[in-house]
C-alpha cells in the first residue's frame, strides 16, 4: 500500500524540481519539499553523480534527460510529466540549489488557490519590509531587466527570473517552453502575456547561500537572455 | 586568359555541381538553387571581366569593384551566421524535444 507523507491538502499538488549534478544537496531538498507535498517529479536533466537516485530514494519521481538540455528544457519536462499525473491540478517550479523555501511555496500555492489567478510568480523586490540578500549589481541588473521588458511591465512585475512559480492546469498544460537554457524564465512571462494568463506576483526571500551562489548563472548570461529574447518569436515552433 | 581565371571558374563550377545534387524537394531549396545559378553566371562574368564590377560599384556610388564586392561578401557573411544560429537553435529544440520523449518514457517512480 502507498502511504503517502504530506498534508492532505495539497495531494492535488505537483512540484517540479529540475536539477543537474546536486547530488549533495538533492536528498535534503526533496525530503524538505515533501514534509508538505507529497508529489514531487524531480528531473535529472543528464546530471553525472547520482541526483536521480538520491532523489528517487528521497521519494520523489525521477525523470532522467538522458542528456544535458538546460533548465528550461528540465521545467517543461516535469510539468509535461505532472500534467499526465490523475487528479494534478496545481504546479509548482523549485530551484534545486536550496535557495527556495517551502514556506514560501505554501504561501504561493494557498494564494493561487484563493484568489482567481493562474499563475503566481515569486519576486525578491516587490516588498520593501523583506529585505532582498541579492548581490547589488545582480540586483541592479534583475530589477532593469524587469522594468525594460514589455512584457514585465505589461504584467507589472517587478522580478524578471524568478524560478518559484505556482500554476494551475490551464498553465500547465499550455506551457511549451522553446528556450532550452537560462532563458526560459523571460519566455515564461511573454508566454504569460500571449495566452493571456492571470499573473499575480508573491514576495519571497531568497536564500543567497554559498552553494547557491556558486551554482547560480553569472550576470553576463543577461547578454545570452536578452538576444535569445529577440530571436524567439521568430523560431518555428 | 589569365591563370587564376580558369581556378576560379572551376571552382565555381564544382560547387554548382555539388549544390544541384544535393536532393531536397522543398521549395526554399529550390529558390536557394536559383540563387545559385544566377550567383555562379555573375561570378564566372566578373571573373573574366573584372573592370566590369567597377562599373556596378560606381552605379551605387562605390570606387572600386573590389570595395564593392568587399561589401557584398560583409553582408553575407553575416546573414549566414545568423541563419546558421537560426538553423541550430531549431535543431536544439528538436534534440530537447526528442530527449524529452526518452526520459518520460523511462520515467521512474518511488517505492514508497
Amino acid at each position: 500500500m502507498r502511504i503517502d507523507t504530506g498534508d492532505i491538502r495539497y495531494h492535488d499538488v505537483w512540484i517540479v524540481i529540475p536539477a543537474f549534478n546536486e547530488a549533495g544537496v538533492i536528498g535534503d531538498i526533496v525530503a524538505d519539499v515533501r514534509t508538505v507535498f507529497s508529489h514531487v517529479v524531480c528531473v535529472d536533466d543528464g546530471s553525472r553523480d547520482d541526483t536521480g537516485d538520491i532523489a528517487l530514494a528521497a521519494g520523489a519521481h525521477v525523470v532522467s534527460h538522458p542528456v544535458n538540455l538546460g533548465q528550461g528544457a528540465a521545467i517543461q519536462t516535469g510539468v509535461e510529466y505532472a500534467r499526465t499525473r490523475p487528479g494534478a491540478r496545481v504546479f509548482a517550479t523549485f530551484d534545486a540549489d536550496g535557495q527556495h523555501q517551502v514556506k514560501d511555496l505554501v504561501r504561493m500555492i494557498d494564494r493561487l488557490i484563493a484568489e482567481d489567478v493562474d499563475l503566481v510568480i515569486g519576486t525578491r523586490f516587490a516588498d520593501p519590509g523583506i529585505v532582498s540578500h541579492a548581490p547589488l549589481p545582480k540586483r541592479l541588473v534583475l530589477r532593469s531587466v524587469a522594468r525594460l521588458s514589455r512584457q514585465s511591465r505589461k504584467l507589472g512585475l517587478t522580478d524578471a527570473h524568478n524560478g518559484l512559480r505556482v500554476f494551475n492546469k490551464t498553465v500547465a498544460d499550455g506551457l511549451d517552453i522553446t528556450m532550452s537554457g537560462m532563458s526560459h524564465a523571460s519566455e515564461f512571462i511573454a508566454l504569460a502575456c500571449d495566452k493571456r494568463w492571470r499573473v499575480t506576483e508573491e514576495p519571497v526571500e531568497i536564500l543567497y547561500t554559498e552553494y547557491s551562489k556558486s551554482k547560480g548563472q553569472p550576470l553576463l548570461n543577461g547578454v545570452n537572455i536578452a538576444f535569445d529574447g529577440l530571436l524567439r518569436g521568430r523560431l518555428a515552433q | 586568359m589569365n591563370g587564376i581565371q580558369p581556378l576560379l571558374i572551376g571552382s565555381v563550377l564544382i560547387l554548382l555541381v555539388y549544390l544541384l545534387r544535393s536532393r531536397s524537394s522543398a521549395r526554399t531549396k529550390a529558390w536557394v538553387k536559383v540563387g545559385y545559378v544566377l550567383f555562379v553566371i555573375a561570378g564566372i562574368y566578373a571573373i573574366l571581366w573584372p573592370d566590369d564590377t567597377t562599373v556596378v560599384a560606381n552605379w551605387v556610388g562605390v570606387d572600386r569593384g573590389t570595395d564593392l564586392l568587399e561589401y557584398v561578401l560583409i553582408i553575407a557573411f553575416a546573414f549566414t551566421t545568423l541563419s546558421t544560429y537560426m538553423r541550430f537553435k531549431e535543431l536544439e529544440l528538436r534534440y530537447a524535444r526528442l530527449a524529452r520523449a526518452v526520459a518520460l518514457d523511462s520515467a521512474r517512480e518511488p517505492a514508497r
